[in-house]
């Protein structure tokens, strides 16, 4: 259930390209053809799926106030947070070159068809972003993170499928001469982005019902802690 | 240029140059850095507490703390008593407001942890000021804050920050036209607790009703609002049994 | 200017208009859509970004013949992320208030393509002195577009320019707001600072019909 939560949040309402509005730049560039943009797209769920598990593993072991315990108590008090963004990126950087040379060695056809957009990822945003997110967001397990890897990867996927279809079709339409290319481009992405703005609602109807039933029942524990503190009170008085 | 820049051994050379210089570049201003580091973040604190009870220096609009240099005995003057609460336990602590909400909240994940709550005491103009610190996460990263209550449990002043709201939307939780909203704010109904909301309705702009348990929301920035609602909520909750002694 | 030559005072020029960053190189859209809800953000960013693409290409150019081509992103990546973190530290330690309104911005920062995209288009080919010119033109470019933006957002959205409320006040209902005007909310959120940017390439691109694209 949480995966499934996760997993829906991740595509429709904190959509990488329409909520968050990261990756923007190879989403505007690489979009004029549908089979450009689904090249790009499969490779940023690739890339996403790997270094989302691969930085929460470095977050968690590593980076955190305090995740060095387990080499012993005494590592305990380094804090190296400071280094987590040169962290993220060096290792998103070096599975995109990674993954670029394992490519291009065991499956030249999956590389002609992949490989040239391998380059322009590293430089994405939504990549770093997916692996922020997932450190801000304090996402807990692994496998939560390579479900959130995944998930961001289809919501940018989907992002950049779709108005690479339209702009495929708006080809056809007689768009002011100023505004062809680029400026239509931004303007349907704003209109795309106010739409995906509806899917909000989605899951937040459901969490307040859970709240309210919750704060029932801690409301009576509060009650209890009352009359307990009171009774201390009592008896030191 | 003689040399090969493309040879696999200059590459590898050139990484392990280039990762030692940029860790040891990092690690000594890190390191050498951190003293000076944390006394800001120490007077920062400070400062903020205090701005939650009412010492600063606004002005007409805008947010102006106690100064650096004043508010080492400013603190010790105003704020009388540090408590730190686990459980049922009670004691003072001068260091109280140094404890880290952020490493108690991941430690109380552990069932077995009993978790501290700091609790600041402050004295102003002969009211007693109750100040709760509060953390929770808003629509990019962390967002925290300090409620002042007096011993009627009325919110009389509040100071929010993040560490990543969005410039202009979210960050504004830090800006005066919203904390201000807060002063006289009620988050009990009789014995109940209701928290204070963040609200879109915009029944009261001016905010003249100040039981009806909400403020007036920032225009986009609903994630970051009902994130602070949540925060208030559930750390709130958390001092209600020792709070409530207080009232009675 | 005795300093710079024709040619490397177009290195300015250019980016303000007929190549601008934004609106024609199509890099660092992220940030411009996320930080453009006020003017007073969008000139810090700007300022920061400013500050970093100058002394970053200066880096990168005089680094490019060492730099070995297969690793060059990641070397470009680890140049902008260990400039902006030691600037952030400098300031945590010097000036704090500073450092508190601009820590939002770092991570931006270093994910804006803009930097990485002049270090590969410009700084791995020319000259230091070059290199910074264009890095500050091109910032310059950026920042134009961003305070455009920000200007409309800000005054539009929220009735103000940097903070102050040049419309008049809109609870009271003041100044434009007695006479029935309210704030356009919309403007604040993301997708109208996608469409204003829209706009302002169709005003660009119909006073200069060389930059009009084919479909």
């Amino acid at each position: 259930m949480e995966h499934l939560e996760l997993f829906f949040k991740a595509i429709f309402i904190d959509n990488m390209v329409f909520a968050t509005f990261l990756g923007m730049c190879s989403y505007l560039a690489v979009s004029k053809k549908v089979s450009t943009a689904v090249g790009l797209g499969v490779a940023v769920i690739f890339v996403m799926a790997i270094t989302v598990p691969l930085n929460w593993l470095l977050d968690t072991y590593i980076l955190k106030d305090g995740a060095l315990a387990w080499l012993g108590p005494e590592y305990a008090v380094y804090d190296l947070s400071f280094l987590s963004f040169i962290m993220f990126i060096a290792t998103i950087a070096t599975m995109v070159q990674l993954v670029e040379i394992i490519v291009e060695k065991f499956s030249p056809s999956l590389y002609n068809s992949l490989g040239i957009f391998l380059p322009l990822i590293a430089v994405n945003c939504a990549i770093l972003g997916g692996s922020l997110f997932m450190q801000s967001r304090e996402i807990q397990t692994v496998g939560l993170a390579l479900n959130y890897g995944i998930s961001s990867g289809i919501g940018w996927f989907l992002a950049i499928l779709a108005i690479a279809a339209i702009r495929e079709k708006i080809r056809y339409s007689n768009v002011p001469a100023p505004l062809r290319g680029l400026g239509i481009t931004f303007i349907i992405t704003g209109l795309m982005a106010i739409g995906f703005m509806s899917f909000g609602g989605m899951l937040t109807g459901g969490e307040e019902e859970v709240a309210k039933e919750t704060e029932t029942v801690q409301i009576e524990a509060v009650k209890e802690a009352i009359d307990i503190a009171n009774n201390e009170k009592e008896i030191h008085e | 240029m003689a040399r090969n820049t493309e040879s696999n051994l200059y590459t590898i050379l050139f990484t392990t140059g280039m990762v030692v210089i940029v860790g040891a570049l990092l690690a000594f201003l890190a390191s050498s850095l951190k003293g000076k580091i944390t006394e800001n973040k120490r007077i920062e604190k400070q400062q903020n507490i205090l701005y939650a009870m009412g010492v600063n220096e606004n002005d007409e609009t805008s947010v102006k703390f106690v100064s650096k240099d004043k508010v080492a005995s400013e603190f010790s003057t105003y704020i009388t008593k540090q408590l730190i609460i686990t459980g049922t336990d009670v004691v003072e602590d001068d260091m109280a407001y140094l404890i880290d909400l952020k490493k108690e909240t991941a430690a109380a994940k552990n069932e077995n942890y009993q978790r501290r709550l700091p609790l600041f005491m402050g004295m102003k103009d002969n009211i007693q000021y109750y100040i709760i610190p509060v953390r929770g996460k808003g629509l990019w990263d962390a967002i925290w804050g300090y409620v002042a209550v007096d011993n009627q449990l009325v919110v009389q002043g509040v100071f929010f920050d993040h560490a990543g709201e969005t410039p202009g939307l979210g960050s504004n939780i830090k800006e005066r036209f919203f904390m201000d909203d807060f002063k006289g704010e009620h988050f009990l109904d009789g014995d109940l607790f209701k928290g204070i909301s963040v609200s879109k309705g915009n029944s009261d702009p001016k905010n003249l009703d100040k039981t009806d348990f909400e403020v007036d929301a920032i225009a986009g920035s609903t994630i970051t609002g009902d994130g602070l609602a949540a925060m208030l909520r559930k750390d709130l909750k958390m001092y209600l049994p020792y709070l409530k002694t207080l009232k009675q | 200017m005795g300093l710079l030559s024709k040619k490397d005072l177009k290195l300015i020029t250019d980016p303000l208009a007929d190549n601008n960053p934004i609106t024609i190189q199509v890099l660092g859209i992220c940030s411009a859509l996320a930080i453009t809800a006020e003017l007073k953000a969008s000139i810090v960013m700007s300022v920061a970004v400013l500050f970093v693409m100058g002394l970053g290409n200066l880096t990168i150019s005089l680094m490019r013949n060492i730099i070995p081509s297969k690793i060059r992103i990641i070397a470009q990546l680890i140049v902008v992320a260990t400039l902006v973190i030691i600037v952030d530290l400098v300031l945590k330690a010097f000036a704090y208030e500073l450092s508190k309104t601009l820590s939002v911005f770092v991570g931006l920062i270093i994910t804006n393509c803009i930097i990485m995209g002049r270090f590969e288009a410009f700084a791995l080919a020319n000259g230091p002195l070059r290199s910074f010119i264009d890095g500050i033109g091109n910032a310059l470019g950026y920042a134009l577009i961003l305070i455009i933006v920000g200007f409309f957002r800000e005054l539009l959205g929220s009735g103000s320019l940097l903070g102050f409320k040049v419309l008049g006040d809109s609870i009271e209902k003041t100044g434009v707001y007695a006479y029935g005007y309210e704030n356009n909310g919309f403007m604040l959120l993301a997708p109208m600072a996608l469409i204003t940017v829209g706009i302002i390439i169709w005003v660009q691109r119909s006073r200069n019909e060389a930059l009009i694209e084919d479909n």
